[in-house]
């Protein structure tokens, strides 16, 4: 943990620094601009002169000085660095375009050129104050994902040699047994040892309902437990927690380009030499074709100021970053910032159904069986117990034998079902498939088979000696939300799809009950890669899975969506990962997506609009070169601020 | 054979990820000025410089050292405040 904390704690500074250090010097060169403004704005606009006419240029040099030169000078060096460097900036601009203007205070005195001293304190007042405000609203956008980090408990009560004590959260070792009363937050991820309780996991998963939790349960540090004492054993400490992994994995999506960024990118790069480039043309224009000097350097000053690459620099991440890290705080991870480009692109959405759809954790409902039905779950049971499949397990959990007949010769049948030996019987048990594979004559089952399957559940069947023994049905429960999650979906206009191993009149039941239109049934783990490039014929697709067995398919489809509840989700596995196990997170990452992508549409449209209008604007000599600074200082603001109206969207 | 041993030494230069945290970036070009002057440090294979995180991944050769990367940042009128093998 306490590296991490440091590593925070320093990063952090690293805006806290730049926030301060803005602060300072916007303070101190007010302290000296406002005089200057005063003096300015009542000679030029009333007329009134509050100094002798030979102390007005002296007391602007002198007052500019420490703007400029003192409070500026971080600035200065750095614009004026990249003249012999060829590494300009927006210092570049600033630097110049204060400097000239000072520099005619001076050369005032030699006749010929009108005073712009007075503008250069100014301009650089403003400047400093437009990077004050950008960056408490940067920082205030970086921030919200560090205070998820923030958040978890800074004390943990464990028992050590028997003996309960407190500690720093930070000397917490895994193996140790923590002890969490009720309203307290679990100190860090663990699992339960002993005790039972509801644990309120919404700072994580975004899910209001408190989850239970009782021995054997995984917990998430940082959540808080609700009503009962939890004994739990810490499993990971430090950086490599849960919440430690989101922030860690939000921080870097939020560094990913959004592909639409390019062109802002590319402009960027070029962007301060063609405006150098232009001020020094405008200059050059106005000075031969006006004939007035004084006039040109005004103008030239202006188009300088008035550029702002800032704000094309700035409407991509910025908007990526409101919008990570709102989803963050709803479970809902922007793994890769193209994402929400792509999303927008989609039309049909994929889903798995097992654990997606469905609750995943299927329970036998009905037992057709043609012998004692303690005999057919013996069987049953012995054979199933081998496997690991979500099916199996529910048989094995229905029986709830003691003990088990011996297997020989047990093999699963990838998508069929298993066989194996008991004694001299050899059993089978499975799906139509593999009956007829094995030419087995089901077709005194139909109509049970029928009638299980368009209730929408999986049928087994069971064989010994070429003879059904009994047919076992199990059905997964759906999950609460789904129907109205597709139903919201299906509203919006998309495509949606169920993709299962399970047959196809089982698949229909499931997707009439939950409101999905189509069905593709009998497809194994597989291929689900494969039909969803085929899906892909017909346009963008996005497939949303548990990211256990469906990595392939979260890969293929254009927007892989992986969801998994608490520690349990394939972080890895999806381009948008939902820490909750609810269909609503789907609803709620694609609104999130197509929130964030339009504003930074908005963003770059705004930032490119005021490029394209205020600097023909300047180069024209409308601008007066303090409106003009004060306008490019607006722009990124604007940008900054408007991203974060982003967080005032309901998703 | 020399070329042999060149490319044998090349191959043994095993790369490297390092993360650095920079202070004074302000305004769109301060990034790609960063990455273009990283860029061509001798060994740098490739760099990625976010503003809005004041981060930047170098992936290079071991043999680059923090000090060279440093140098580089200071070249484009930056300063490194942090650098992390990741």
């Amino acid at each position: 943990m306490e590296g991490y904390n440091h590593a925070e704690m320093q990063e952090k500074s690293v805006e806290d620094i730049e926030i301060r250090s803005w602060k300072r010097k916007l303070i101190w060169s007010w302290i000296f601009s406002v005089p200057i403004a005063i003096l300015m704005f009542s000679e030029r606009l009333l007329g009134l002169a509050l100094l002798p006419e030979a102390w007005v240029i002296p007391a602007f040099l002198i007052w500019g000085f420490p703007v400029v030169f003192i409070f500026g000078w971080p600035t200065i060096r750095g614009g004026m660095r990249g003249f012999y460097t060829f590494y300009f900036s927006m210092d570049s601009l600033i630097a110049l375009g204060t400097i000239v203007a000072y520099l005619t205070g001076i050369f005032s005195y030699f006749g010929f050129i009108a005073d712009y001293s007075g503008v250069a304190a100014m301009i650089m007042a403003i400047f400093t104050t437009g990077k004050y405000i950008e960056s408490v609203a940067r920082g205030r956008a970086s921030q919200e994902i560090k205070k998820l980090l923030e958040m978890g408990a800074k004390k943990a009560l464990v028992l050590r040699s028997g003996r309960e004590m407190e500690i720093d959260i930070s000397d917490v070792q895994i193996g140790d047994v923590m002890i969490v009363k009720p309203g307290e937050k679990i100190p860090t991820d663990g699992v339960v040892v002993k005790g039972e309780s509801a644990v309120d996991e919404s700072m994580v998963t975004g899910e209001s309902l408190p989850v239970e939790k009782r021995k054997g349960n995984n917990v998430i540090g940082a959540t808080i437990n609700q009503d009962g004492i939890l004994y739990v054993r810490a499993t990971k400490i430090g950086k490599d927690t849960f919440l430690a992994h989101i922030v860690k994995l939000v921080e870097e999506a939020q560094g990913t380009k959004v592909p639409i960024q390019k062109l802002a990118d590319k402009i960027t790069g070029v962007f301060v030499p063609i405006i150098l480039l232009l001020a020094l043309l405008t200059f050059g224009n106005w000075w031969l074709f006006g004939g007035d000097v004084s006039r040109a350097i005004g103008v030239a000053v202006s188009v300088l100021v008035i550029a702002c690459p800032c704000a094309l620099g700035l409407a991509v991440p910025i908007s990526l970053m409101v919008g990570s890290g709102m989803g963050a705080k709803r479970g809902i991870l922007i793994r890769k910032g193209e994402a929400i480009q792509t999303m927008k692109e989609v039309k049909t959405i994929v889903f798995d159904k097992t654990g997606t759809v469905t609750k995943g954790k299927p329970e036998v409902t009905d037992v057709y069986s043609l012998v004692k039905e303690d005999y057919l779950f013996e069987v049953a049971a012995s054979l199933e117990k081998l496997s690991e499949h979500p099916l199996s397990r529910a048989i094995v959990a229905h029986a709830g034998l003691k003990s088990y007949k011996k297997v020989i010769g047990f093999k699963i049948l990838r998508g069929r079902g298993v066989e194996g030996k008991i004694g001299t019987k050899k059993i089978i048990i499975g799906n139509r498939t593999l009956m007829n594979e094995q030419k087995i004559d089901i077709k005194k089952l139909n109509g049970k088979l029928e009638s299980f399957e368009l209730q929408g559940k999986t049928t087994m069947i069971v064989v010994e000696n070429k003879k059904v023994l009994g047919v076992i049905a199990v059905a997964d429960a759906l999950k609460e939300d789904s129907v109205v999650a597709l139903n919201r979906l299906r509203m919006e206009g998309y495509r949606t799809v169920m993709l299962t191993g399970d047959n196809e009149r089982t698949a229909s039941a499931i997707a009439k009950q939950i409101g999905i239109s189509e069905v593709i049934a009998n497809v194994l783990p597989e291929d689900k890669a494969r039909k969803v490039e085929e899906l892909q014929a017909s346009g963008f697709v996005a497939f949303v899975g548990d990211g256990v067995n469906d990595a392939p398919a979260l890969k293929q489809a254009n927007v892989g969506i992986a969801m998994g509840s608490g520690t349990d989700i394939a972080i890895e596995a999806g381009d948008l990962v939902l820490a909750k196990s609810s269909l609503i997170g789907v609803v709620e990452a694609i609104h999130l997506s197509r929130a964030t992508f339009s504003k930074i549409k908005q963003n770059l449209f705004w930032a490119f609009a005021y490029n394209v209008v205020a600097i023909p604007l300047a180069v024209a000599g409308v601008l007066h070169p303090i409106v003009a600074e004060l306008a490019m200082a607006l722009s990124s603001i604007t940008v900054v601020m408007n991203a974060n109206l982003l967080r005032r969207k309901r998703i | 054979m020399e070329l042999f041993l060149q490319l044998c030494i090349i191959n043994l230069n095993k790369m490297k990820k390092i993360k650095i945290t920079i202070s004074g970036m302000h305004c769109g070009s301060c990034a790609g000025n960063i990455e273009r002057s990283v860029g061509k440090v001798p060994g740098v294979k490739s760099v990625f410089v976010r503003m809005m995180t004041n981060t930047g991944v170098v992936e290079c050769e071991d043999s680059v050292s923090d000090a060279d990367l440093e140098k580089a940042v200071a070249r484009a009128g930056y300063k490194v405040l942090k650098a992390e093998k990741i």
